[in-house]
């Protein structure tokens, strides 16, 4: 997941990631897909259709298998909690709110990622970016 | 060659921005950025093959390269990856257009960048806050725990999708108290979908250059008061990817 670019304060809580396509690819996707002006729903010029490559959805569906995935974390976790027992008047609240909340179970949550990822197209270094970026002339001429 | 090329468009900025000559479009080899001007507009554009499939990683990254590095340096409107056009009248036409409305929409990004904000539960940290603060779901641990799948099955799967649900909940708080926190420094706000089943926050706001120190320091604040439930993480500046959606535009 860390790449060059990716920083922070030491001891930081935050981590900072810039951008310029310079966080992993699962961020590029993330950030630059289906985003931005759409040309051909609002104009009669001449779009070309081209074709993009298939860029794989990994869809992850609030499904039986996260469930389990869920459940299964339980099984590790290292510290049993404390407080579980002897609060009897929190069970009615905590069972009604587990109910209130099957209204939305099986919303799919989608995650993008481009298959077979490689690292080495995220390879590019901070100082290629500088220079590649595209010059004001305003400001220049000042 | 006009059958065989296109015009690949990336964003639209004022017709005073000029690319580098070493600036690298999409493609294979990459082909050159120019602008294409009209008015006080211009398109930076690259030549494609038409019969090249495009979205290769390296075409991703080539793509939020230049438009981000154009962004820290001027307006631009991104223009949706894969926008292909015939040739250079297409693109005046184009700009022609909608030359206004471009122009008004470019001055509402001017000196402004787009920051998201992305977090992500400690699977640990999460469960372990939610069964102490549930009695049911911490019975259901208790009946599941060491147990194997197939003589648990259906406490597993309850357990689980009340787990699920309240990360659920959780998302919609941290989102709603995140941009409660630090969206006073930022001119527009917009909440995303989760791109992952653990996503805890993922909101991408537009940043007036003036409180950029001030947004930032306010993310680290908020990052900082949930330190071991989120691991959290700041992506920018960004091209307003999130703040020009098609329907602004759209007469």
């Amino acid at each position: 997941m860390t790449v060059a670019t990716t920083t922070g304060q030491p001891g930081s809580a935050l981590e900072r990631t810039s951008g310029g396509g310079g966080g992993t690819l699962a961020d590029v996707v993330e950030t630059v897909l289906d985003k931005g002006v759409v040309i051909d729903a609002q104009v009669s010029v001449a779009v070309v259709g081209i074709q993009l490559l298939e860029i794989n959805a990994r869809i992850v569906i609030a499904s039986v298998e996260t469930y389990l995935r869920f459940a299964e974390a339980v099984d590790r976790l290292s510290i049993v909690p404390k407080g579980t027992k002897g609060l009897p008047d929190m069970v009615g609240d905590a069972a009604g709110a587990a109910t209130k909340g099957k209204a939305i179970s099986g919303l799919g949550k989608a995650a993008q990622e481009i298959s077979g990822a490689v690292a080495d197209s995220l390879r590019d270094g901070g100082s290629e970016r500088e220079r590649e970026r595209p010059r004001r002339r305003r400001d220049e001429e000042r | 060659m006009a059958q065989e090329n296109g015009l690949f468009i990336y964003g639209i900025v004022p017709s005073d921005v000029e690319p580098t000559p070493e600036a690298e479009g999409v493609g294979s080899p990459p082909g050159e950025v120019i602008a294409i001007r009209h008015g006080e507009l211009a398109a930076l554009v690259s030549e494609v093959g038409l019969e090249e499939p495009l979205g290769r990683p390296a075409d991703l990254t080539a793509y939020e390269r230049l438009l981000d590095g154009t962004a820290v340096v001027a307006p631009v409107l991104p223009v949706r990856f894969g926008t292909v056009v015939t040739g250079e009248d297409a693109v005046e036409d184009l700009l022609a257009a909608h030359h206004d409305r471009f122009a008004a929409a470019l001055d509402e990004v001017e000196d402004r960048l787009q920051y998201t904000v992305h977090g992500r539960f400690d699977e640990q940290e999460f469960i372990s806050g939610f069964l102490a603060e549930n009695a049911s779901a911490a019975a259901l641990a208790d009946e599941v725990r060491g147990r194997p799948e197939i003589e648990s099955r259906e406490q597993r799967i309850r357990l689980g999708e009340m787990i699920s649900q309240a990360v659920e909940l959780r998302r919609e708080a941290e989102n709603r108290d995140l941009i409660d926190s630090v969206g006073r420094y930022a001119v527009a706000d917009a909440a995303l979908p989760p791109s992952h089943e653990l996503d805890a926050v993922r909101v991408s706001f537009l940043v007036e250059g003036d409180d950029e120190d001030a947004f930032v320091q306010a993310v680290e604040d908020f990052a900082e008061h949930r330190r071991d439930l989120i691991r959290m993480r700041l992506i920018g500046p960004l091209a307003p990817y999130d703040f020009v959606s098609a329907h602004q535009l759209v007469e």
